[in-house]
Order: C-alpha cells, then structure tokens, then sequence
C-alpha cells in the first residue's frame, strides 16, 4: 500500500491515472488534438472561394456575357451552370449544386442604353448564412458595375470627359477596414475561440471526473488520508497536474494559431499565454464548484458537459450576445470562455494595453476565489465516500 | 421465424422498461430534447444583430456631412450613438466597446462633392463579431449609394423623371434571399442544431446504458434475455434498437415540427417527406448509437467521451463552413456520420421544400448507414453475450 502522503506524492499518483487511463488519454489528449486538426485543416482556405451559382442569361448579348465573364473572375464565385431557363436553375438550387442564381433579363443591354432601367435578379441560397452573405457581395459588385458600364456610355454621350467620369458615376465610395482581420479570415474568427472553448469544456468535465471518480472507486477517503485530511493538500495534488497537462494542450493551440497560421498576437505571447492559464484554473474552478453544488458525479457531470456546450454560444463570438435577450447577456458573465473571449480580442486581436483587460483577468481570478468556498463541501463528498448512480 | 420477432418484441419491452428505471436515461432521451432545442431557439430568437452602435467622426462639419449620417443612421441595421470630435476620441469609444465601428468623413468631404471629384468615406469596424463589421459596411454603403445617385442626377443636368431616374440607376437589381428570408441566424443555424440533438441525445442515452450495465456486472444486455430465452445478437440488436427509435419517433415531433412551428424557423417541408426522412434518420442513428457505445466502459463515461464530438459534427454537416468548400477528406468522414446527411436532408426538405426525389441522395446513404450500423451493433452485442453472458461465463446467477 501507498504510505506516502503530502501534495507531491496525490500528484505523482495523479499522473500515473491519467497516462493509464484510456479515457483521459482519449479527452484529454486526443480530444483536443483532432478537434485542431479537423477544424484548421477544414478552414485552411480562410474564405471559402469558388462557390458554385447559375447564371440565367436570356439577353445573351455581349454585354451580358461580358457581365457574366467578370462575375465570373471574382474569388469566391464559379460559374457552374449557364442555365437556360429559371426554373432549372432553382432545382439546381434546391441540389445544393449552385448556392445563387443570377438572371439577366430578355433585351438587357438593348434596355440599359435606351435609359429603359432593366432589372438584374439575384436569387442567393441563405439556408447557408456564410456563403449567402459572400455571394451576395460579389453578386451586389457585379450589378453595380454593370450599371457603371452602361452609365460611362450614357456619360460620354452627354459630352462629360472621362476624367469627370468616376465622381460623376461614384460619387462617394466606402473604403471598409475590418480592423486586426482584414483579409475577414473566417479560420482566424472561429477557431480563435471554437478551440478554447472545445478546451474549456474538456477541462470542466474532466475536473468534474477526476473527482468523482475516486468516490466512484471509493478511495474518496483514502485521498483524504493522503493529504493528511486537508482538503487543500487533497486539491492541489489532484488538480494541478491537469492544469499542467491543460497548459500543454494551450501551447500545441497558440503554437499552431499564432506561429503556424500567423493570426493577429498583436501584444505578444505572454497576455494571450496568460489568459490561456487564466481561462483554464477558471474553468476547473467551475468545475469544482458543480461538483460542490451537486455532490453526485454524473449529475455534475450533465451539468458540466450542458454548460460547455451551451458556452459556445453565449460567448458570442458567431452571434453577437448584444444582440440576444439581456438575460442571457447576464448569464453568459457566468462563463469563464466569456472572459477570455474579452481578452483574445484586446490583447491578441487589437492590440490593447493590458489595462483594457484587467478586469477579464480578474474576474477569471475570481472564480478561483469564489471555488475555495466550495472546498468543505468536496472535502465532505470525498471523506463521505459515497457514490450516488 | 417466428421466435425471432417474439424475441424482438420481448426485447423491446424490457428495454422499455430498462430505460424508464433509469433517471439518467430518462434525462439524455426525454428533457435534454425537450429543453435543449427551446434554449437554441431563444438564443437566437433575434435572428440578425440590429442597431449595432457606431460612432461618426465628421471632419468635414458640413450639412452634406450631417445628412450623409442621418442617412446612415436611418438604416435599420446600425445606430449612430455618437458624434465624436476627432479619431482619438472615436478610436476609445471602440477600446472601451462603447461601439463596434467607427464611420470617418474626411474634412474635404462637402467640397470634393461640390468639385464633382470623388471622396471617400471610411468605416473602421471592430472584429469580434463578423456581424457587426456587415452590419456597418452594409450601411454605409447602402448610404453612400444613395447619396452618390442623387449628386449624379444634379450633375448630369435633370431632364424628366424618366431620364433622372436612368441616371440614378441605368441597370436596376434586386437580391431575393431564398429560404432564409429574414437573412437570420436562427432560421440557418437551428434547423442543423436540432438534427444533431436527437444523434447526440441517443448517443448519451444508449452509452449511459451500456456503462451502468458494464458497471453493475450484471450483464443485463444479455442476462434479461438470458434467463429462459435463447435470444440471439440480430434479435437483440434489432428489438433495443426499435425500443429506442420508436421513443424517438415522438421526440421528433417535438423536435422537427413543433419547435420550429413555436419560433417561426421556415418551416415550408411536407409532412410526409418528412416521415419518409425521419424513419431511416434515426435508425441509422440508434444503429450509430449502440456502435459507438461500445467504448461506453462506465455508466458516467458517456459525457467524457462523446460529449465535444457534437462541436466537430456541426462543422462536419457543412452548415457553417459551407459544404461546397470542404475539402473532400473531410466530406468521406462526415459521411460516416448520420448527421451528415440527415442535416442535409432536413435542411433541404424544411428550410427549401425539396421533394423526396430531391433527397433521394441522403435518403439512401441514411439506409445504407442503417444497414452498416445494424450488422456493426449486432457484433457488438455478440461480442458482449460471449463475453458476460452467463451461459458462455458458466456462472448462471442463482435465484429468479
């Protein structure tokens, strides 16, 4: 039997559960590396280019098809289908093989020069909300250049001079910069924050389990013995070695994000690795604090796994939570991805001074605090030893 | 042939009852789908990111400036909350998220427009959230269109109506969003959220079996069936599966018709090519499930082990990062699950109206991942009657 007692010998036996348990090796280690794989190799190109769309085209003049060849040299649209009537092309909508149709109506380069304002359509497939919104900027281009072609002729005719031409046809143009992302990567948006938050919610199970698991074993008082029945003792041993583990783990993301793919660490590695350690204690804390909350094991780790789902949303990083209901603005404070989503985008993203985010480090520090109030009902769960189905 | 479909109905029922003892079962297969889908829905009840605040900066100090903001103002989309003196100020507004993008006039602006020279106007947008980077420049643009069409009609001399409105606008367009009308995260996103709740849901649900009876070592996957009856692998497969999936018929009509009825998601498919998905869906999905539950060693393992796959599988149907653009590795893999293309066919028959010919693609892949998961799950349970039934363990419980 183990005699051994004191903080170091809890985490020497920490370590040796993990490496010999197969599913801390699969949630722990192998969880969060394929979930990185998949998701930067799927999003490698950034933006999705050559999206597939049916042009409609039943002017086919040259001024049609000139629309259609400039529509076509845009990134991110292909032209897959010249469809000859409307009704074709929406069933190859309806396929997913095009996601966007564009009709150019009968007599269209005939009507344009005669001032008749004939009418372009653009039909995008918004079941799928990213490359609706892409295409329908490259559609929205291509018509108000057609109208900028047709408009240079009926210039000239009225005896403007081509220097005169562009502020008469575009008065004022907008020049648009998506600060710190202005390629408008969408690799750089999501996996920023889609590999944290697959992070924080492995780290709230597993903290959730590493504890449970022992009164499950019923050793839950044997620990205690090891730690000379001190709870803290008992805490650290358990759970720092995950945090080493977990901190690993935050290494191989900001490696493969910031060096690999060049994202935006506009101050640096130290606040981002900071805010990594920040986020995952907050999160064990949280962890330690459902288990103090409900002192039976699965349901505490329902809870866990309901919260770190649920996280990927109310962070807010797809939907803006400002736009959600004001409760669940509120309740989304609640969640410590919330907190490093403040500070990814102030230290990495922007490029803030560190005071900008000081008040998301600390809160983070807070959880850690308000844990500790929870000790003597863990201590209570492990010394009572008693597992609950 | 008989005894077979006696076995399976005898397996069924006890499985019934297996799962109604059991309060952790109870939760993943009846409350989780009953609550998961309301909490989605309500996240993103409010479909598109309205009113987002921006801060103008007008160096120009002129009325063609202040109408130029107005105007942008007017739009829906964003609200101008302030009017800051010059870029610092404006640029602090955005440290502190007071606002999420900043609309610059340069001081030339009046003049240049009066010159007939062309100016330009800048939008800086902050980008936490793609939405309200669109929401600005969407605006802005809409805005400065505007604006641009009526300097051009005073420039090129007014002639009538007809002739004006030419000018403004020698081609016209128009954008029809298809599906998805009001352009809204919900009616895009939810409709995948809520294919993938029922997979996941039996994914938890049938482990969470498993694991306890791997845990009790009372061999109940078996032993139920063992005592008396001489029921084998296929029976037992097919009677726990039909268990599961005939709870899961009503859980569905929660899941694909009520819910999007209560919160207005576009809802335009037919009912009954909407039963003719359901059926082989979830199939291949309790098929799926009974697989993988396999690795279910512990009643609480569940969670720990399938839990972040539900994240991997929403990229995976090709909703957000859209399917066209997935490299094909990843489409081989995503069709391993049935969630691929039950996304697929949901969002085609509900969201788009397709016709059940339209899904004749899915349709298919769902049968085929039915009848792969079921031989699949029939090994499995072979593999667990040979090794804890008490027959082959020559240890027969006594009593009963």
């Amino acid at each position: 039997m183990n005699t051994k007692t004191g903080i170091w010998a809890i985490a020497k036996r920490e370590f040796r559960r993990m490496a010999s348990s197969k599913i801390c090796i699969w949630g722990i280690v192998f969880a969060p590396i394929f979930s990185l794989c998949l998701l930067i190799y799927m999003m490698n190109a950034g933006l999705p280019t050559k999206i597939p769309i049916a042009v409609v085209d039943l002017d086919n003049s040259s001024t049609s098809r000139a629309l259609a060849r400039q529509l076509d040299a845009f990134a991110k649209t292909d032209i897959a289908f010249k469809s000859l009537s409307f009704r074709e092309a929406r069933e190859q909508m309806e396929r997913w093989e095009v996601y966007a149709v564009l009709t150019i109506p009968r007599d269209f380069s005939k009507d344009a020069t005669s001032g008749a304002q004939p009418k372009l359509v653009f039909y995008t497939n918004n079941a799928f909300l990213i490359s609706g919104s892409l295409l329908f900027q490259d559609l929205k281009t291509a018509c108000v250049l057609a109208s900028a072609s047709v408009g240079l002729k009926t210039a000239e005719a009225k005896g403007i001079t081509e220097s005169q031409i562009m502020p008469v046809l575009q008065p004022i143009t907008v020049e648009s910069h998506a600060l710190s992302n202005p390629w408008l990567n969408y690799s750089l948006y999501l996996n920023n924050m889609v590999l944290p938050g697959i992070l924080q919610l492995i780290v709230l199970m597993f903290t959730v389990s590493a504890l449970g698991c022992e009164v499950k074993a019923g050793e839950g008082s044997k620990l205690m013995n090891m730690g000379g029945n001190s709870i803290w003792k008992v805490m650290c041993g358990k759970l720092l070695p995950y945090t080493a583990v977990y901190m690993l783990i935050a290494l191989l993301f900001m490696s493969i994000l910031y060096f690999y793919n060049h994202f935006p660490l506009n101050n640096g590695f130290v606040p981002m690795l900071a805010g990594y350690f920040a986020l995952i204690i907050a999160t064990q804390a949280l962890g330690v604090i459902l288990l103090g909350i409900f002192p039976n094991y699965r349901l505490a780790l329902s809870t866990a796994s309901l919260i770190g789902i649920l996280t990927f949303s109310l962070t807010g990083f797809s939907f803006p939570i400002q736009a959600m209901d004001s409760c669940l603005y509120a309740i989304s404070h609640l969640l410590p991805l919330r907190h490093f989503f403040r500070i990814y985008v102030d230290q990495a993203l922007n490029g803030l001074t560190i005071g900008y985010s000081a008040y998301s480090y600390a809160i983070l520090l807070c959880f850690v605090l308000l844990s500790f109030l929870f000790y003597g009902r863990i201590k209570d769960f492990l010394s009572e030893n008693k597992y609950e189905e | 042939m008989k005894k077979f479909f006696v076995d399976i109905y005898y397996v069924w029922w006890n499985e019934l009852k297996v799962v109604f003892k059991d309060p952790a079962v109870i939760l993943l297969f009846f409350i989780v789908p009953l609550a998961y889908p309301l909490i989605y829905a309500y996240i993103y009840n409010n479909e598109v990111a309205q009113h987002v605040p921006i801060v103008a900066v007008d160096d120009s100090r002129s009325a063609k400036g202040r109408e130029f903001i107005r105007m942008v103002d007017a739009s829906p989309d964003v609200n101008v909350v302030a009017r800051a003196a010059n870029m610092e100020e404006a640029r602090e507004m955005l440290r502190r998220e007071e606002v999420y993008s900043i609309l610059y006039l340069p001081n030339d602006f009046s003049k240049r427009i009066g010159r007939t020279e062309q100016v330009p106007v800048f939008v800086y947008a902050d980008m936490s959230s793609m939405l309200f980077y669109k929401a600005s420049v969407l605006s802005v643009t809409e805005a400065s269109l505007k604006m641009g069409a009526d300097i051009r009609v005073s420039e090129m001399e007014h002639g009538t109506q007809a002739q004006d409105e030419a000018s403004m606008q020698a081609v016209k367009y128009e954008w029809i969003p298809f599906y998805n009308t009001p352009n809204g995260f919900a009616s895009f996103f939810v409709p995948a959220v809520l294919i993938l709740i029922i997979q996941q849901t039996l994914v938890l649900g049938i482990s969470t079996l498993v694991g306890t009876h791997n845990d009790r070592k009372t061999f109940t996957v078996a032993s139920l069936v063992a005592y008396g009856k001489n029921v084998n692998a296929v029976g037992l497969t097919i009677g726990k599966a039909f268990c599961y999936s005939s709870l899961y018929l009503i859980v569905s009509v929660w899941i694909l018709r009520v819910i999007p009825y209560i919160f207005n998601l576009p809802q335009i498919g037919d009912p009954v090519t909407i039963m003719a998905f359901v059926f082989p869906y979830l199939l291949a999905a309790t098929f799926f499930s009974m697989t993988i539950s396999y690795f279910a060693s512990q009643r609480e393992f569940s969670m720990l082990l399938f839990t972040f796959t539900s994240v991997l599988l929403i990229f995976l149907t090709g909703i957000s990062w859209p399917w066209t653009a997935m490299p094909g590795a990843l489409k081989a893999i995503a069709y391993i699950f049935p969630s691929t293309p039950g996304v697929h066919a949901f969002v085609k028959i509900n969201t788009m109206g397709a016709t059940l010919y339209d899904v004749g693609f899915e349709i298919t892949v769902l049968w085929i991942q039915t009848l792969f998961y079921c031989v699949l799950a029939s090994l499995m349970y072979r593999w667990w009657i040979r090794n804890y039934d008490p027959r082959f363990k020559g240890q027969l419980v006594p009593g009963k």
